[in-house]
């Protein structure tokens, strides 16, 4: 029986058939297939691997983006304090240069005062010395020469009615 | 996966289809059909009477046998025979090429004839100058050898076109058949060869999967009853003979240093191997049995499931001499059964084109062993 028999025709063809086949698919087929199939496969998992990294970086993105803001509202906070601060300090300022100026303008006001009054007494007292020796001569009108001596002891007088007032 | 499963279901329903298809091309042959109810009937009755114009008695295991077997024209149903051409050369050393159609009815030509008895029973043979028949170098492309060549080129179009679909789409999922194709190829590829093989399995991949895919598409073919397929390719053994011998030879030419030393000075006790080398003479013939056992499984498995079939559709002729009614009953039981049994046998070639393929790449694994550490 030719099943069991192997049969020298068929198992040349078989053979030329088979080498033939692998041959021809192993040539241009199942490199090019494989190859491919590892190429998507990689590809795939590098798709996986760079959604997973974006979305790891949109997360951190928006972590960031978060304390961007926060730091931003803090900032704003400080700022206007450092403001509110700063208005206060101006203001403070402001009022002690004005007092200040005040204070100058007050005295220096009181000092020409003061000097004016002494002028004026002093003019004053000019004024009543020499009256007071006009009346003088008048009253004594010889004895009382425009002496020195004479207005030395008027002056010495005046200032002792002044030193009584 | 959900679609892979739904396609190896298209699978079975077109191969069912495909065995319906031959079974109705059978029964149009009969040109005399009776008036009786059962369709069946009508069918199995008018090939019977074919059967009985050609040969008298039903010879169950002639008949078997004769379907099994080679032959060198394609008889596609009754006497309609595909031609092929017949290659032989004579004792003389003289080629003689010409078409199967000339020997038909047992005539001769050019000094040969397809013997009808004796050792070289249904082959050709040539008559020599002493008037003796001998049997001439025969290198004829038979119904198997051609049918070899329809699967190798199945083979080709269904792989090529996994290529062509990748060469265009190349980072499109496949859908469809491609899908199911693309997972058979990712099992066989991640799942057999890298798992055994790791780094090597680029270099071995394309043998491996060329001998499966050639197996599976020559055990489908050898289901569908019309003429592309049809033919017991592999439940013969001269096909798995080569498919073992080329196995064979790329175990052996890519074993290892360590291979060898395993085989020929095993690390087992001196007494052993030494006054009487006898793991050694187990080795050298373990070499041998593997693609022997692969060669066997696959044939003894196919062939079984041909056999199977025909003996079931047997029956039916065999009991048609206890009348009407026992033969529309057989015919009911037998043909159900060949159904069940070729639909088992889509899951058989499958399997067996598997493990075929499967051990191939774990003997050559075995052959690649490193020296350990």
């Amino acid at each position: 029986m030719s099943l069991f028999t192997p049969e020298f025709g068929l198992v040349f063809w078989m053979l030329v058939v088979f080498l033939i086949l692998f041959g021809i698919l192993a040539k241009y087929a199942w490199p090019a297939i494989v190859r491919m199939m590892d190429e998507r496969a990689d590809f795939i998992d590098k798709g996986v691997e760079y959604t997973r990294e974006a979305k790891r970086d949109r997360e951190k993105a928006q972590e960031e983006a978060k304390a961007l803001l926060a730091e931003a509202h803090r900032q704003q906070l400080e700022v206007l304090q450092q403001t509110e601060r700063l208005k206060r300090e101006m203001i403070a300022d402001a009022r002690k240069a004005a007092e200040n100026e005040a204070k100058q303008v007050r005295e220096a006001a009181n000092l020409s005062i003061e000097q004016s009054k002494r002028e004026a007494e002093l003019q004053l007292r000019k004024q009543v010395a020499s009256l007071s020796l006009q009346i003088a001569e008048k009253v004594m009108r010889k004895d009382l020469a425009t002496d020195k001596t004479q207005m030395e002891m008027i002056g010495r007088l005046l200032n002792e009615l002044e030193n009584k007032e | 996966m959900k679609n892979g499963v739904k396609y190896i279901w298209m699978t079975f329903v077109l191969w069912v289809w495909a065995l319906n298809v031959g079974a109705t091309g059978a029964s149009v042959v009969g040109n005399e059909l009776q008036q009786i109810e059962d369709g069946l009937v009508v069918r199995v009755d008018s090939v019977m009477q074919q059967e009985e114009q050609e040969v008298k008695a039903f010879d169950p295991k002639a008949t078997i046998f004769e379907h099994l077997g080679d032959e060198y024209g394609w008889t596609i149903v009754g006497n309609v025979t595909i031609p092929l051409p017949v290659i032989v050369r004579d004792n003389e050393g003289g080629w003689h090429l010409f078409s199967s159609s000339r020997l038909t009815g047992g005539k001769t030509y050019d000094g040969f004839h397809v013997a009808h008895e004796g050792d070289h029973e249904g082959k050709i043979v040539g008559v020599d100058t002493f008037g003796n028949e001998y049997r001439p170098y025969d290198f004829s492309i038979t119904k198997n050898a051609f049918s070899v060549m329809i699967s190798a080129l199945i083979t080709m179009l269904i792989v090529f076109s996994l290529v062509r679909f990748y060469r265009n789409k190349k980072y499109k999922a496949p859908r469809r058949g491609m899908g199911g194709l693309e997972m058979i190829v990712e099992m066989l590829y991640k799942e057999v060869i890298v798992s055994v093989l790791g780094k090597e399995s680029r270099r071995y991949a394309p043998y491996l999967l060329t001998l499966f895919f050639f197996i599976f598409v020559s055990n489908m073919m050898g289901l569908v009853a019309v003429f592309p397929g049809g033919a017991n390719v592999m439940g013969n053994m001269s096909i798995t003979l080569v498919l073992a011998l080329c196995t064979f030879v790329v175990i052996n030419v890519s074993g290892t240093k360590e291979y060898w030393k395993e085989i020929f000075w095993p690390d087992v006790p001196l007494g052993l191997k030494c006054p009487v080398p006898l793991l050694p003479v187990i080795e050298i013939f373990g070499v041998f049995t593997k693609p022997v056992a692969l060669m066997i499984r696959l044939f003894a498995n196919m062939l079984g499931g041909h056999l199977i079939v025909l003996v079931l559709i047997s029956l039916i002729f065999l009991f048609s001499v206890m009348g009407q009614v026992v033969l529309g009953i057989t015919t009911v039981f037998s043909v159900s059964f060949a159904v069940f049994m070729n639909l088992i046998h889509v899951l058989i070639g499958f399997i067996q084109a598997y493990v075929f393929m499967l051990l191939s790449t774990i003997f050559i694994g075995l052959a690649r062993v490193k020296k350990e550490g």
